[in-house]
C-alpha cells in the first residue's frame, strides 16, 4: 500500500473539505471563510478566499460537473459560488432557518442541494428561473433535534439525514419541475416531498454523526456517537427492513463514513485514523485500520545519539518525544470523502480534521 | 442609516441573551417528551429483581461465577422502581466482589467473545459507574438511598471520615470497581465508556 499524501495546510481545524472533479482545486472551510487551494506540483497553495459568511463556516461542497461551490455557516446562511471569468460570484440562498446551518451537500443531479440545520429541519434548495434565485423547501417532520448530516441517494430524490435525536432517516425531497419522477425502489414507490421512507435507531441510540447510501442506494449506513456503525437493508415500502446490522466497536466514535463498493465501509473519527469495515446483510465486522503502523520517518528514524538523549532529558525531562500521535492525523478526523473512484469502488479517499491536515489515502 | 431605529436600554444591554427561547417555541425539545423518541422498555419489579438475585447467589455458591455475572448482566434493570434498580446494583457488586482478580480478564474475554457479549460488558460498565456514583459501595445488603451520598463540605472531612469502618469498606468496594473498570476497558475498549455515556437506557 502506497504511503498517504499528507497536506498540512495550517494549524486550525478544518470543518469540511471538498475537491473539484479534476482534483486541482481544494475547498476548505476555515473559520468564517472558504479557502480555495490550487495544486502546485505536489503541494496545495492558497489561491483565493471566499468571504461572505460572518460566522463559522460549517460545511462546503463543490459540484463535480458545474463547478459551483455551496457553503453554509452558523450565521444561518448558505451561498452558492458561481465560477465566472472574474472569479467566484456569491449568491445568497434564502434558507429561512433561525438556527445554525450545519451541513450541506449537492444532489448528484446538481440542480439542488440540502442544508441541515439546528432548526430541526433540512432546507432543500433549488434554483427558480422566474425569480432568478435559490429558494428552499423545508423538510421539518419528523426531526426532533439538530440535523447533523445529510447524504444523497444516487437518484437525487431520496435524502438520508442523521440527527442528534439519535435517528437516521430517509426522506423524499422530490420537487416538481426540478426532479424527474424516480423509479420505484426498495425505499418506496410514490415519493411526494417529505415522505418518510424509514426511521432507524440502534440499541444504545447515540446521536448520529454521519450517514451514507451504498453505491446502489439500496442500503444505508450510519455512524453514531456510541462508537458504532449501523447498516440498514430495507425490504420494500412499508415493510420492516430485511436486516439492521450494528457493529459496536472498541474504538472512539466515528465522525464520517463512506462506502467502498457494497461490501466495505471506511469510517474515521475521534481515533484520528481511518478504519475499514467489511460485511453484508448477514453481518459486518471491523477489518482493521488503514494506517500502516510503524511507518518510518515519524520520529523513530531520528538518530539516537548520546548527546541528543541527554539534551532531551535536560530540556524535557524525558528521552522519548511522546507528544505526537502515531497516526498521520494528529487530531479528530471530521470528514471522509471519496477522492478517486472506479465504478462503484473507491481507489483513493481524502480525510480532513481538527489538526488542519488534508490526507489522501489509498484504499 | 442604521436598521435599528431606536436604542433603548433594553436593546443595548445583553440581558435578552439570557431569554430561553426554547421555552417559547411550541415544538422545541423543551416542550416535547424526549422519551417518546425511543421504544419503551419492559418494566422490572423489585420482586423480579430479588428472584434473580436469589438465582445469581445460587450460581455463586455453586462456584459458577461466570454464569452468575452473565446472569445479572443479561437482565439489566432499565425501567423500574428506584429500589429495584438499587437492589440489582447490589447483586452485581456482590458478584464482582466474589470474583478473584486473576480471573477477571479471562472471564471478560470469554464473555466478550460470545454472542451479545459486547452488550453485556456495556451493561457491566454502566453498573461500575453507577456503583462509583453511589460511593457507599456494596458490602452491606441494605439498599442505599441517595441521602447517604451527602457531599462533604471540605476536603478535611475526608480525613475525619477515615476513622469510620463504613468508609473503609466503601473504599474497598471502590477499589474493586476501579480494578474491574480497568479490566473492562482493556477488553471492550474506550467504546464501552462512550456507550455508557451516550446510552439512553440508564441502569
Amino acid at each position: 500500500m502506497a504511503a498517504p499524501e499528507v497536506h498540512h495546510l495550517f494549524h486550525h481545524p478544518i470543518a469540511d473539505h471538498s475537491f473539484s472533479q479534476d482534483r486541482k482545486t481544494l475547498a476548505i472551510a476555515r473559520e468564517n471563510n472558504v479557502e480555495l487551494y490550487g495544486r502546485v506540483g505536489n503541494a496545495f497553495k492558497l489561491k483565493q478566499e471566499l468571504k461572505s459568511h460572518d460566522k463559522l463556516v460549517t460545511s462546503v461542497d463543490i459540484a463535480p460537473n458545474s463547478g459551483r461551490i455551496v457553503s453554509c455557516s452558523q450565521d444561518r446562511n448558505a451561498f452558492v459560488w458561481e465560477p465566472t471569468p472574474e472569479g467566484y460570484q456569491p449568491t445568497l440562498v434564502l434558507l429561512r432557518i433561525n438556527r445554525a446551518a450545519t451541513f450541506v451537500r449537492w444532489a448528484p443531479s446538481e440542480n439542488k442541494f440540502a442544508v441541515g440545520s439546528g432548526d430541526r429541519a433540512i432546507a432543500v434548495c433549488y434554483f427558480e428561473d422566474e425569480n432568478n434565485w435559490w429558494v428552499s423547501k423545508h423538510l421539518k417532520k419528523p426531526f426532533r433535534s439538530t440535523v447533523t448530516t445529510v447524504s444523497w441517494h444516487p437518484n437525487s430524490v431520496l435524502l438520508a439525514a442523521g440527527s442528534t435525536d439519535a435517528h437516521a432517516r430517509v426522506l423524499s425531497s422530490f420537487i416538481k419541475n426540478v426532479d424527474a419522477r424516480p423509479e420505484p425502489g426498495v425505499w418506496g414507490e410514490r415519493l411526494p416531498f417529505n415522505t418518510v421512507c424509514g426511521e432507524y435507531l440502534n440499541n444504545s441510540a447515540g446521536w448520529v454523526h454521519s450517514v451514507a447510501f451504498s453505491p446502489s442506494g439500496d442500503a444505508l449506513a450510519f455512524a453514531a456517537h456510541d462508537s458504532s456503525i449501523t447498516v440498514v437493508y430495507p425490504n420494500g415500502p412499508d415493510q420492516p427492513p430485511k436486516a439492521i446490522v450494528s457493529v459496536n466497536t472498541q474504538l472512539l466514535p466515528f465522525m464520517s463514513l463512506i462506502w467502498n463498493g457494497e461490501a466495505e465501509i471506511i469510517a474515521a473519527g475521534y481515533d484520528c485514523e481511518a478504519f475499514r469495515f467489511k460485511g453484508g446483510p448477514q453481518g459486518w465486522q471491523l477489518a482493521g485500520t488503514l494506517e500502516s503502523k510503524g511507518r518510518p520517518g515519524l520520529g523513530d528514524a531520528r538518530e539516537e545519539s548520546a548527546l541528543n538523549m541527554f539534551r532531551q532529558m535536560d530540556l524535557k525531562g524525558k528521552v522519548k518525544d511522546d507528544t505526537q500521535l502515531k497516526t498521520v492525523h494528529q487530531n479528530t478526523i471530521n470528514t471522509v470523502r471519496a477522492y478517486e473512484t472506479s465504478g462503484d469502488s473507491v481507489t483513493k479517499f481524502s480525510t480532513s480534521g481538527v489538526d488542519g491536515r488534508v490526507v489522501i489515502w489509498h484504499t | 442609516m442604521s436598521i435599528i431605529q431606536q436604542h433603548t436600554s433594553a436593546s443595548l444591554s445583553d440581558a435578552w441573551r439570557t431569554i430561553n427561547i426554547d421555552a417559547l417555541l411550541e415544538d422545541s425539545t423543551q416542550n416535547f417528551d424526549v422519551s417518546t423518541l425511543h421504544p419503551p422498555l419492559p418494566e422490572t419489579s423489585e420482586s423480579e429483581v430479588r428472584q434473580l438475585a436469589g438465582q445469581v447467589r445460587q450460581l455463586l455458591r455453586g462456584g459458577d461465577a461466570e454464569g452468575a455475572l452473565r446472569g445479572c448482566l443479561e437482565f439489566p434493570v432499565y425501567n423500574g422502581e428506584h429500589l429495584a434498580k438499587e437492589a440489582h446494583l447490589q447483586t452485581v457488586i456482590e458478584v464482582l466482589q466474589s470474583i478473584k482478580a486473576s480471573e477477571m480478564t479471562p472471564m471478560l474475554q470469554r464473555i466478550y467473545g460470545t454472542q451479545g457479549g459486547s452488550e453485556c460488558l456495556d451493561v457491566l460498565m454502566k453498573y461500575l459507574y453507577k456503583g462509583m456514583a453511589s460511593a457507599s459501595g456494596g458490602s452491606g445488603s441494605a439498599p442505599r438511598t441517595p441521602s447517604r451520598m451527602t457531599p462533604q463540605q471540605t476536603g478535611f472531612s475526608q480525613m475525619g471520615g477515615r476513622a469510620h469502618t463504613a468508609t473503609e469498606s466503601a473504599g474497598a468496594a471502590m477499589s474493586v470497581l476501579l480494578s474491574w473498570h480497568e479490566k473492562v476497558v482493556e477488553v471492550a475498549g474506550q467504546g464501552c465508556i462512550v456507550r455508557t455515556m451516550t446510552d439512553w437506557r440508564k441502569v
